[in-house]
């Protein structure tokens, strides 16, 4: 017999058709500590009580349905157990996802995620000057299929979209998890749109992601969204230049250590966003400047800023996305 | 202790308050700081978006010279600790090894993968434990609420940085109530500053600086502190800006991680470059019985 621990546990409870503000409800449960929260939730709903709303299905980290807010982490919760959170916290705190309007308890309205997803293109656009066989494999090479093994992964659950301060501040971007889609799709070599694909991605939001890699830590299959993204921004740049505010601060950045081998700080707010962008800062430039003056001095050269410049040279037509 | 210092661009230039710091804690707790005057940049996270290979290049170039010299690496800003451990990472993996290593050799230099990359906070939180910090502190930071602020770059991905969980970290804390603080426990103490794109979508990035300190005050803070220097600049330099953003009034002290440490054992303001803040700190430093003499 399995020990049985105290467990207190905090739902969050709103039905917006009835409730003026949310609330959080407290229920103890004697459980093992290997329960997971879904478990847990479940024995409070046909136990205590049979209004709370939550999604949930197959309570094997395959299906998706139960991502919630697990003492502030996005995460499946069956797959979730309750020892280590008592152990961190004390008890465990459940919430709705974030980023997506609530429709009651924990379920959210999916919507603006699967719009988000859509505006990618998930599916193959096949390329005309390279016919799929017909009622035939088209087959990929080992290599070929290691660039994406991560992605298809993915079983769409939102943790990603959920822990992303991006999408939080702008809902214009479009969140981790299309965005790794999106990569899957630009290196699939039977794809015909990939050209296009890291073109409108660019103003459509690419360049917002803050690689917090809080996605990454919040995804219960590795798929590795901030990683995902930062291989399509070497390949936007590769395709297109620098071309959007984003892509001249990586390149810009790139190029401002080619001199001195140390951030010229000044220099690149100009390479970012021209003279235009410098005059703009002008004002909380000089302000900072007045309490930092190394603002407006170059940096220092490094010692063997040659051999620094001498890597840009054998590394320049380097393409990542490893 | 010996160690090879990476202090990283801003403590050497905007932000050299942080160096100052942290030379004067190293000195007090005896810790003896090696400088590479060969060190670069470590890329920041931008340049590896331009060209991931010629990042882990440079940064391997970095590492080689400590691996030489028989030494560890200290870094002070989250994002050199997680670009430097990134590029530990990557060199793992055959592709990106054979093409960096034939790039080095070409310079004459070479590197192993022996380089350990440990940021100030994991140095104190291995080395000096509260109970050998505990005896040393002659001004205790009793009194002050502090929001501790990881910055992402020392925590994730978890599997580069892997020293302490990612989501619940609990290091800085532990840190702060050895040198006599209060820690505040609020959401965005493991978010994002919004450093990484205050160039290219500044009122968005303005906005995320804003609500982490937002959360800090509401859950009580005094003051803030934070292990990074790109997360020094949205929070302290740029939050009159973030003020704008969130639409309050922000008034909040943030402490780069060794101006507390060098507080609480006995530095005074003007040593550890207090008024080169943005934010006037004397509201916390009044605290501690303290106030900054202007600059």
């Amino acid at each position: 017999m399995v020990e049985s621990v105290a467990v207190p546990i905090s739902v969050y409870r709103y039905d917006p058709a009835r409730d003026a503000t949310p609330r959080y409800v407290d229920y103890s449960l004697d459980l093992p500590r290997h329960t997971p929260v879904l478990t847990a939730l479940l024995k409070i709903r046909s136990e205590i009580d049979s209004t709370l709303s939550l999604r949930y299905s197959c309570r094997s980290s395959i299906c998706g349905s139960c991502a919630m807010l697990i003492n502030s982490k996005s995460r499946l919760a069956c797959q979730t157990q309750v020892g280590p959170e008592l152990d961190l916290h004390g008890r465990v705190v459940v919430d709705p996802m974030r980023n997506q309007p609530v429709l009651r308890d924990l379920v959210v309205d999916q919507g603006p995620f699967w719009q988000d997803y859509e505006r990618i293109v998930p599916h193959l656009v096949p390329d005309p000057a390279h016919p799929m066989p017909e009622g035939k494999p088209n087959p990929m090479t080992p290599e070929q299929v290691d660039r994406f093994y991560e992605t298809p992964r993915c079983i769409a659950c939102g943790a990603c979209y959920s822990a992303c301060p991006a999408k939080e501040a702008d809902p214009t971007f479009p969140g981790p998890m299309a965005l790794a889609k999106l990569y899957r799709f630009v290196v699939d070599p039977r794809d015909g749109a990939r050209r296009e694909r890291l073109l409108r991605i660019q103003p459509g939001g690419l360049w917002t992601c803050l690689r917090c890699h809080l996605c990454t830590s919040s995804c219960p299959k590795d798929v590795r969204p901030s990683e995902r993204i930062r291989d399509l921004k070497e390949l936007a740049i590769h395709e297109q230049g620098a071309t959007e505010a984003g892509s001249r601060h990586a390149v810009g950045f790139k190029e401002n250590l080619h001199d001195r081998g140390l951030l010229n700080e000044m220099r690149l707010v100009r390479q970012t966003d021209g003279v235009v962008g410098l005059l703009r800062q002008a004002p909380q430039g000089l302000r900072l400047a007045r309490k930092k003056p190394e603002l407006l001095k170059k940096p220092r050269r490094i010692e063997g800023q040659d051999q620094v410049q001498k890597l840009y040279e054998l590394l320049e037509d380097e393409e990542g996305g490893a | 202790m010996r160690l090879a210092y990476y202090p990283g661009c801003v403590a050497q230039e905007s932000g050299k308050e942080l160096d100052m710091a942290t030379r004067w804690v190293a000195k007090k707790l005896g810790i003896e700081l090696v400088d590479f005057p060969n060190f670069s940049c470590c890329g920041s996270g931008f340049v590896d978006e331009a060209n991931l290979v010629l990042n882990v290049a440079l940064n391997a170039r970095n590492l080689s010279f400590a691996e030489k010299a028989g030494l560890d690496l200290l870094t002070v800003c989250s994002t050199c600790q997680g670009m430097l451990s990134l590029a530990n990472k990557k060199l793992e993996l055959p592709a990106i090894r054979t093409r960096v290593d034939t790039a080095l050799a070409q310079l004459g230099l070479e590197y192993h993968g022996k380089t350990k990359v440990k940021h100030m906070l994991q140095v104190l939180t291995e080395s000096f434990p509260p109970e050998r910090l505990r005896p040393l502190v002659v001004r205790p930071l009793t009194g002050l609420k502090v929001g501790a602020f990881y910055g992402c770059h020392l925590l994730r991905p978890a599997d580069e940085l892997g020293w302490e969980n990612a989501e619940d970290p609990h290091s800085f804390e532990d840190l702060l109530k050895a040198l006599g603080a209060e820690p505040v426990m609020y959401r965005g103490r493991v978010m994002c500053c919004g450093f990484p794109i205050l160039f290219v979508k500044e009122g968005v990035a303005n906005q995320i600086a804003g609500r982490q300190v937002e959360d800090a005050a509401a859950h009580g803070a005094d003051a803030m502190a934070t292990p990074c220097p790109l997360c020094h600049i949205s929070l302290d330099s740029f939050q009159n800006k973030a003020a704008k953003a969130v639409g309050h009034k922000l008034d909040m002290p943030v402490f780069h991680l060794p101006q507390l440490v060098g507080l609480a054992l006995g530095a005074t303001p003007d040593e550890l470059g207090l008024p080169r803040h943005m934010v006037d700190t004397d509201s916390a430093l009044r605290r501690i019985g303290t106030v900054a003499v202007p600059g």
